[in-house]
């Protein structure tokens, strides 16, 4: 961030600018104002993770209604209706609210840090992000407050059911806008990442010496970027069917519902890998750290998950081989779909490989990320069932599916980001989790986790079929479900005690100095906790493990570091991007304009786009100024050298 | 620690785990899920193309299965040999820093690019096979066409034509001959539905705008439970129907018996003067609604439902047929040879000879037919006789403020004759 040459403002410290009152440019450190106008990367992250935290609870009170109502055989815990909108908001609150945010926060936190950035390339439009994101997970829980309850048409919302002559309320309404938020947080956020790796990673950080964890973070940006679109256009011209009368998908004018799936698992199949591509980047960091050894086959895993990356968006039918393809189509989207089995399996033989002849510390994050290995392995290979069609027309929309991606997204994602809150707890908070709470806490999540979803699979091919509300005791489901439920129940006290240990830590956890697993990456370089500015120095890269070079290279560092400084300090100091509040009044006209939009009023919807536009304007107008910071060799500041001039 | 509390917990958890146990076994667990023999079991198939597909998933079952226990062995063995075991080993000098194996990296790519193909032969093959009816048995298909309604099917005979009416039509109750390949034409009158038996074959969607097609063949006479397999909706749960398979001689005589029109009940004069039926009423909301007797032998209770019911009352059936009209049913429903051109609804010319209702939710008998017309909403919410369909009102109706009121309201001799002359209808 050195193109503040024409900044109107280089005095130290954090004063503001001379500029027209309406752009008056925030400076608090603390409170409220502080968190609500920042655009430090850190704090971004942090509130994503909140806000994902938040909502990952609530997704799991979801869960436990929906097995207390299939505990047994007719039962009336909730009603027909109840029960669909429970899933339906359990489906879209897990993946757009909980895994992508918790996801988005890792990014946000960890991907500067580790490669030697001092923020996002954008940090105003992170703040839009976050904000944007937390405005789509507000419009799309506004359900729960409505009569006809939150959206009960399922997470994929597939027409017509969707239209307004099978759900005529407002819901899906808040679903459609709802989602469009989400997305254009999304869009918003990764081609920031993406601009971010590609210009800001320090001297020395080759392409080929990035973290794996800042690599599928490239990745994942690139998928959401392409992906995104997809369901940004069927989202479209629903609320076009929807609130004009257009007939994309209205049958009785010659509309095409399969349309819809089409467009949504061209975005839906990409999106598995944005959930599971960056849970592999966490275990790609974790399990060098805790094997003392370098990742094995760095390219090849970086390359697999790029072709991932690639083949994702060639699978998208297979969701549809029951929708009447025909042969040819069918036979095509089974072979592609078997093919990326390739690149996934190439990355567990190179974990084992990692984990072969090291030093094993088997800590709490360690033990998350070879629960990972080792439920991911089981979803995987029931992922390759699903890709011979055939079978799965027997498996399609049966519990067998419903086991199989909560298998990749429970024992992979969110084991993964499990493991990484427990691993960079202390680079985040200075404190670390006690490993005997951890541990008990991951064991209760592993039993809990196979006794919910194992049973699955024969409620699946026992023929029951997913996304219904009851089921009769004489079809031979009565135990699995059962058994299911009390898993569930289990899970849900290991997922408990995860948090209550989280939260004790953060407040009386054992305080711990910088690098407590001797750590291999460059964010366990900077101090504890992080400065705002990150580096005191930015630092050149020698090596792919970029802080282990540091640590067995430290005379040769050091040196370095101090000429760094000089020419560093020669230049202004350390550049600081000010903080801004209208990426939070951009966000919020969002907002506001969705609400107009659901209820086709006018005058409301004008306001927030007027809201939105004036936002974006004045984010413009107030310039991408900021501030030195001038530090000596321990981060205390010092008077201006340039004040002397 | 002090962990002096656990015996008493263990104690206590040990007795609440026990009387657990008790309630989950007395109240028909049983342990055998594993084997997966329920009737809409995709393992204990009873047809061609269930058993190809079924194959298919054996092949994918057993590589997956030895490749998971190859490399979880590895897995295993690498995280305890080189587990560090003690606070020396932990804090000891950093392994050699290896960076990979080219070799053994393009290995195992080769290894599982062959494993895949052990996969893909097998399912290119059932692809094609299980699309359509082989060649050679083209001219021996029996032809079906199915229309899926919110939240009901509906079953056209094309090859059985009723003069001055059209295809015989049947509702949530396939019957089909056995041994011969069936062709089912797929079509939705509403949302996305999907056409799902486990034991004859597995799904294909029935979507708007798309002419789809399924085949299936059942290998002997056989009853067989089916459900919609994409959600359409909020009582999704309760599309179900079933599938009846018969011999050639069963499947004739069964054709001719619905060819006809609704049987006539005529009244005699040692008819016996009108009662009222005391019938169970207290039906919690979703309580299970088959006796033993239709779970011991299905196929057998659908026999006996070929039969007129003993002890009719010909008075209450007469009484019922003109309360079909009164109450303005024959809007929605036919009864062919009877009242009633409806064509929104299931079609009850021989609804008495089936061995379900309710979109297959409860066997057809006095008791559950009348908890179903005495109080529809409770036993399938949102269903559309309870609430209407297409501006036609149901049991309720919109005023003109758009209230929800009662339109149709029954008394308790309205139900009894409504479900004796319902039950006569063979």
């Amino acid at each position: 961030m050195d193109a503040s040459a024409h900044s109107s403002d280089l005095t130290p410290g954090a004063s503001a600018p001379h500029q027209p009152y309406v752009l008056w440019r925030p400076t608090a450190k603390t409170g409220l104002m502080s968190w609500l106008t920042t655009v430090d990367h850190k704090r971004i992250g942090f509130l994503y993770g909140l806000f994902a935290l938040f909502f990952f609870l609530v997704g799991g009170c979801e869960a436990l209604l929906i097995r207390l109502q299939l505990a047994v055989p007719n039962n009336n815990v909730l009603s027909a209706h109840e029960y669909s909108a429970m899933f339906t908001m359990h489906g879209t609150t897990m993946i757009f609210l909980a895994v992508m945010p918790l996801g988005a926060a890792f990014f946000n936190f960890i991907m500067p840090l580790q490669i030697g950035a001092r923020d996002v390339a954008f940090p105003r439009l992170n703040a839009f992000s976050l904000w944007t994101f937390v405005a789509g997970a507000i419009i799309l829980n506004v359900g729960w407050f409505l009569p006809d309850g939150p959206p009960n048409a399922t997470w994929v919302g597939y027409a017509p059911l969707t239209s307004r002559t099978f759900m005529p309320g407002h819901s899906v309404d808040f679903w459609v806008l709802g989602l469009q938020l989400l997305g254009a947080a999304s869009i918003a956020a990764a081609l920031n990442f993406i601009v971010t790796i590609i210009n800001l990673r320090a001297p020395g950080m080759t392409m080929m010496r990035l973290p794996v964890f800042t690599w599928m973070t490239l990745i994942t940006s690139f998928l959401i970027i392409l992906s995104f679109p997809a369901i940004t256009i069927a989202l479209v011209e629903l609320l076009m069917d929807r609130t004009f009368g257009t007939n994309f998908f209205e049958v009785s004018n010659g509309g095409m519902p399969i349309l819809w799936q089409h467009l949504f698992w061209i975005f839906g199949h990409p999106e598995v890998y944005i959930l599971i591509l960056p849970a592999m980047g966490i275990v790609s960091e974790i399990l060098p750290t805790f094997s003392r050894k370098p990742l094995f086959g760095y390219p090849i895993v970086v390359f697999s998950g790029a072709s991932i990356g690639f083949l994702g968006f060639a699978v998208w039918s297979h969701h549809m081989f029951t929708t009447g393809m025909g042969t040819v189509a069918t036979a095509a989207f089974a072979l592609a779909t078997m093919a990326i089995a390739v690149p996934t399996g190439v990355k567990i033989f190179n974990w084992i490989g990692t984990l072969w002849g090291g030093h094993l510390q088997m800590r709490t994050p360690m033990m998350f990320a070879l629960g990972f290995i080792w439920m991911f392995m089981i979803g995987g290979f029931s992922g390759v069932m699903h890709s011979a069609a055939p079978a799965d027309a027997q498996q399609q929309d049966s519990y067998f599916v419903v086991a199989h991606f909560h298998y990749v997204l429970i024992g992979g994602s969110i084991f993964a980001l499990l493991a990484g809150i427990h691993y960079w707890f202390p680079l985040m908070f200075g404190r670390q989790v006690s490993e005997f709470w951890g541990k008990l806490s991951f064991w209760i999540i592993f039993v809990g986790f196979n006794v919910t979803f194992f049973p699955m699979h024969f409620l699946g091919l026992n023929g029951m079929p997913r996304r219904t509300f009851t089921y009769d005791s004489n079809m031979g489901w009565n135990t699995a479900n059962l058994i299911s439920t009390v898993g569930a129940f289990t899970l849900g006290v290991g997922i408990a005690l995860y948090f209550a240990v989280v939260i004790y830590t953060y407040i009386k956890g054992k305080t711990v100095g910088r690098d407590p697993w001797d750590a291999r990456t460059l964010e366990w370089s900077i101090p504890n906790p992080p400065p705002e500015y990150n580096f005191l120095v930015t630092p050149t890269i020698h090596a792919r493990d970029a802080f282990w070079y540091e640590k067995h290279h430290q005379a040769e560092i050091a040196q370095e570091k101090t000429a760094h400084a000089q020419a560093e300090s020669a230049h202004g100091g350390i550049h600081m991007p000010h903080q801004s509040i209208w990426p939070l009044i951009a966000s919020l006209g969002a907002l506001i304009g969705a609400f107009g939009a659901v209820y086709h009023n006018l005058p409301v919807a004008l306001v927030g786009g007027v809201v939105l536009l004036a936002g974006i304007y004045l984010w413009s107008l107030e310039g991408v100024d900021g501030y030195h910071l001038h530090l000596d060799a321990d981060g205390n500041p010092v008077e201006d050298p340039s004040a002397h001039h | 620690m002090r962990l002096t509390f656990l015996p008493t917990t263990i104690a206590h958890w040990a007795r609440a785990a026990m009387a657990f146990g008790t309630v989950a076994i007395s109240s028909g667990c049983n342990l055998n899920f594993w084997k997966m023999d329920g009737p809409q079991s995709t393992i204990n198939v009873a047809g061609p193309v269930a058993r190809s597909q079924l194959q298919v998933f054996y092949v994918t079952c057993w590589v997956t299965l030895a490749i998971f226990v190859i490399v979880a062995s590895v897995l295993a063995y690498a995280t305890l040999k080189f587990k560090a075991r003690s606070e020396a080993d932990a804090h000891a000098e950093p392994p050699a820093q290896s960076h990979g194996n080219p070799l053994i990296e393009l290995g195992l790519i080769g290894a599982s690019v062959f494993a895949l193909v052990i996969i893909a032969v097998p399912t290119l093959k059932a692809i094609w096979f299980t699309y359509d009816v082989p060649a050679e048995e083209k001219a021996n298909t029996y032809t079906v066409n199915a229309t899926a309604y919110q939240w009901w099917f509906k079953f056209d005979y094309p090859s059985e034509q009723i003069a001055g009416v059209g295809p015989l039509t049947a509702s949530n109750e396939l019957v089909i001959p056995a041994g011969r390949p069936v062709r089912i034409d797929l079509r939705t009158m509403d949302v996305i539905h999907s056409f799902w038996i486990p034991k004859l074959a597995g799904k294909v969607d029935m979507i708007p705008n798309r002419g789809n097609a399924i085949w299936l063949e059942a290998d002997a006479p056989g009853y067989f439970w089916g459900q919609c397999a994409e959600f359409c909706g909020d009582p999704h749960a309760i599309m179900r129907f079933r599938v009846i398979a018969l011999g050639p001689q069963e499947f004739y005589d069964w054709v001719n018996r619905e060819l006809a029109p609704a049987r006539q009940v005529v009244p005699s004069a040692s008819t016996a003067p009108f009662t009222t039926h005391t019938f169970k009423t207290d039906w919690m909301r979703n309580q299970y609604g088959y006796t033993g007797k239709y779970d011991a032998d299905p196929l057998q209770s659908w026999r006996e439902k070929q039969e007129p019911e003993p002890g009719e009352n010909p008075a209450l059936i007469a009484q019922g047929r003109r309360l079909f009209q009164s109450k303005t049913c024959i809007t929605c429903h036919t009864i062919r040879g009877h009242e009633g051109t409806g064509a929104v609804a299931p079609d009850l010319t021989h609804v008495g000879s089936r061995t379900t209702i309710v979109a297959g939710l409860l066997e057809n008998n006095t008791d559950q037919l009348r908890r179903w017309i005495h109080n529809p909403d409770s036993v399938k919410p949102g269903n559309k006789m309870y609430l209407g369909l297409g501006g036609m009102p149901g049991y309720l109706k919109k005023d003109d403020q758009g209230a929800w009121v009662p339109n149709i309201t029954l008394t308790a001799d309205d139900e009894t004759a409504l479900v004796a002359y319902l039950q006569s209808l063979k």
